[in-house]
């Protein structure tokens, strides 16, 4: 087998980005028939040393032959040396992703995008909430917030899934229950037997939770249904437009402002977003 | 900027002087229309063509290229060197030019485009006044005159060509290939006499006053209902247009399976999956959302980020359109409520 020189790849890497790293898989877990959370660490010593990124940012997961997808970081920045993936089972790459094994090799590259203003959430309370799928980058920040937590006022989570079944990192949230730095509210559509929780919509549970208009950040991730639905909530709260972070979810091909697929009003996704607050989402003709 | 006075007869120098260190790519005749193609000689150019079917915008961003090749046993990368060969692009229309320096915002700036890049580091160009035709409007984006983005730019002056030497390369070739004269007053003069003869042959008249504003405050207009009836998302407004910078990336596998190629090609936000995304939604399903999306990231999107609009007012969408739908009609519609 032919060996590409160190250098070499260092430097065609730098210069190129469209370049996948080579990143193996170290852990995978199923969370529900359709979600796995997958973890990598970036082969190259170097390469992964210097990637940092920001809660809310994604990266292309690339497999060779099959092609690349955009996945939003489920894992906290603080967490170094390792990625951590939420990928559903929804096409080819991440259908191939879902038949890969710990210790296969992918490509990853990346961090792209804005992330969460982390730093500015600081001091302030925070209500995160997530629809779905949408948990995957919210959690990211929420393992973040819970690594500063001390820097941080109330944090609040409504998470809601469609039934028990689907409902994501049930393991954390199950042990977070008991918490009482953190409140944490799940719900699904359609319980069984099982379930203890709440039933309905998350908009439902803004009738259960306090909000500090002037001093509480609000991120929602989800579907693209639930987002007009939630920030009405929070506006009914009296939070403030520009305290309100969405995340968006786009064709983000390129993932360098490049290849035109997630154009959303005048801005593209990829470079501007995924990460927006809400009056500049309301600028962004059509996105929600 | 420096000038010179070059003799129309001296082209034939210029270019076989060209030929012997660069691949030329100029205007020539393809049944009764114009192409860019590789020449060998000025007898085979037409620097007197209206407009080409295609812009240069494939010579630096080909219509399908390979970004690299791959190995799949191991995920690693086993080629992404980019082809660039030194090229001369000879005979571009000051909106065409305009067209490359709005696409270098794209491909140049933050995330440089290796691929473009090395290209356009590597290609000459040697631009060309033109008379306007009955579809051009570049006089609406003042993309009409250029001043940079070329090495040298030749202006017609009937027997004679004003030469304006933008770069160092430029200035040589005329040098290394041509005799050229000093610019008299008298010529300068004859310039301005040419250039003004120029702006006055323009007869279309589009009114683009508050055009971002329009674009917003009319997003909901029945306009886009009725162009996106008219639409047959063809994409060949984007194939044709040398601003239009869209992608799509696949991957080709070798029969064997082990390796492979990863293949960017021109896209159109027109196709219906442009915007979609894996599990079933799609952002700009109907055709109105997508031919709106054309227009407001040419004249609003694209601004908002590089202070030019997206459109160098080259015509040649107005003319691939099987349905006539051009940024003119669309940017009166705007303006008046109604399509016409």
């Amino acid at each position: 087998m032919s060996v590409i020189p160190q250098d070499a790849y260092r430097r065609d890497a730098e210069t190129n980005p469209y370049r996948p790293w080579p990143a193996r898989i170290t852990s995978i877990i199923d969370l529900t028939e359709t979600e796995k959370l997958f973890e990598f660490r970036i082969i190259d010593p170097e390469i992964r040393e210097s990637f940092t990124f920001q809660s809310g940012q994604f990266v292309e997961l690339s497999i060779f032959g099959v092609g690349e997808a955009p996945i939003s970081i489920s894992s906290a920045p603080s967490k170094q040396g390792f990625v951590e993936l939420c990928v559903r089972c929804a096409g080819d790459v991440t259908g191939a992703l879902h038949a890969k094994q710990c210790g296969d090799v992918v490509g990853i590259r990346g961090p792209f995008g804005r992330g969460f203003p982390f730093q500015e959430m600081k001091g302030h309370d925070v209500l995160l909430v997530a629809g779905g799928l949408g948990i995957a980058p919210l959690k990211s920040l929420i393992n973040h917030i819970h690594d500063e937590r001390h820097e941080f006022g109330k944090v609040t989570i409504l998470y809601g899934a469609k039934n028990p079944a689907e409902v994501l990192f049930r393991y954390q949230f199950d042990m977070w229950k008991h918490r009482d730095d953190f409140d944490l509210i799940l719900t699904v559509d359609e319980p069984d037997e099982s379930w203890d929780g709440e039933r309905g919509l998350v908009t439902g549970l803004f009738d259960q939770i306090e909000v500090d208009p002037d001093n509480t950040y609000g991120a929602i991730c989800g579907p693209p249904v639930m987002y007009k639905y939630v920030i009405d909530e929070m506006r009914k709260k009296h939070m403030d437009v520009d305290k309100i972070y969405v995340s968006f979810e786009r064709r983000m091909k390129c993932g360098i402002g490049k290849c035109g697929h997630c154009g959303v009003g005048h801005q593209y996704t990829c470079v501007d977003g995924p990460v927006f607050n809400y009056w500049e989402a309301m600028n962004l003709q059509g996105a929600i | 900027m420096f000038f010179r006075m070059v003799e129309k007869d001296q082209i034939a120098d210029l270019v076989r002087g060209l030929a012997s260190e660069y691949e030329v790519v100029g205007p020539v005749e393809k049944q009764g229309r114009f192409v860019f193609a590789p020449v060998t000689g000025a007898e085979e150019l037409r620097l007197d063509y209206d407009t080409t079917l295609l812009p240069p915008k494939r010579w630096f961003f080909p219509p399908e290229e390979t970004i690299m090749r791959f190995r799949t046993a191991d995920e690693e990368v086993t080629d992404d060197e980019v082809f660039a060969p030194p090229r001369v692009l000879f005979g571009l229309h000051p909106c065409d030019i305009n067209a490359l320096l709005l696409m270098d915002n794209v491909f140049t700036r933050d995330y440089v485009d290796p691929y473009y890049k090395a290209r356009r580091d590597n290609t000459l160009v040697v631009g060309v006044s033109c008379t306007p035709s009955d579809t051009c409007f570049c006089n609406v984006w003042d993309t009409d005159e250029v001043h940079w983005g070329f090495d040298v730019f030749l202006t017609d002056l009937g027997d004679r060509y004003y030469a304006s030497l933008r770069t160092v390369k430029g200035a040589e070739l005329l040098d290394d290939y041509v005799k050229s004269s000093e610019v008299t007053e008298e010529d300068t003069a004859e310039f301005q006499r040419v250039v003004g003869e120029f702006k006055q042959a323009f007869d279309n008249d589009v009114d683009t006053t508050q055009l971002p504003v329009l674009l917003d405050a009319k997003f909901d207009s029945p306009i886009w209902d009725e162009f996106g009836e008219q639409c047959l998302s063809c994409g060949a407004c984007s194939m044709v247009c040398p601003t239009c910078y869209c992608f799509d990336v696949t991957d080709r596998l070798a029969p064997d399976q082990k390796s492979g190629r990863r293949v960017r090609t021109w896209d159109s936000c027109q196709f219906k999956e442009f915007a979609a995304v894996a599990h079933g939604q799609n952002f700009r399903e109907g055709r109105a959302s997508r031919v709106k999306y054309r227009y407001y990231h040419k004249q609003w999107g694209y601004l908002s980020k590089f202070e030019r609009v997206l459109c160098v007012g080259c015509g040649r969408c107005a003319r691939a359109c099987p349905s006539d739908i051009s940024p003119v009609r669309v940017i009166e519609a705007l303006q008046t409520g109604g399509v016409r």
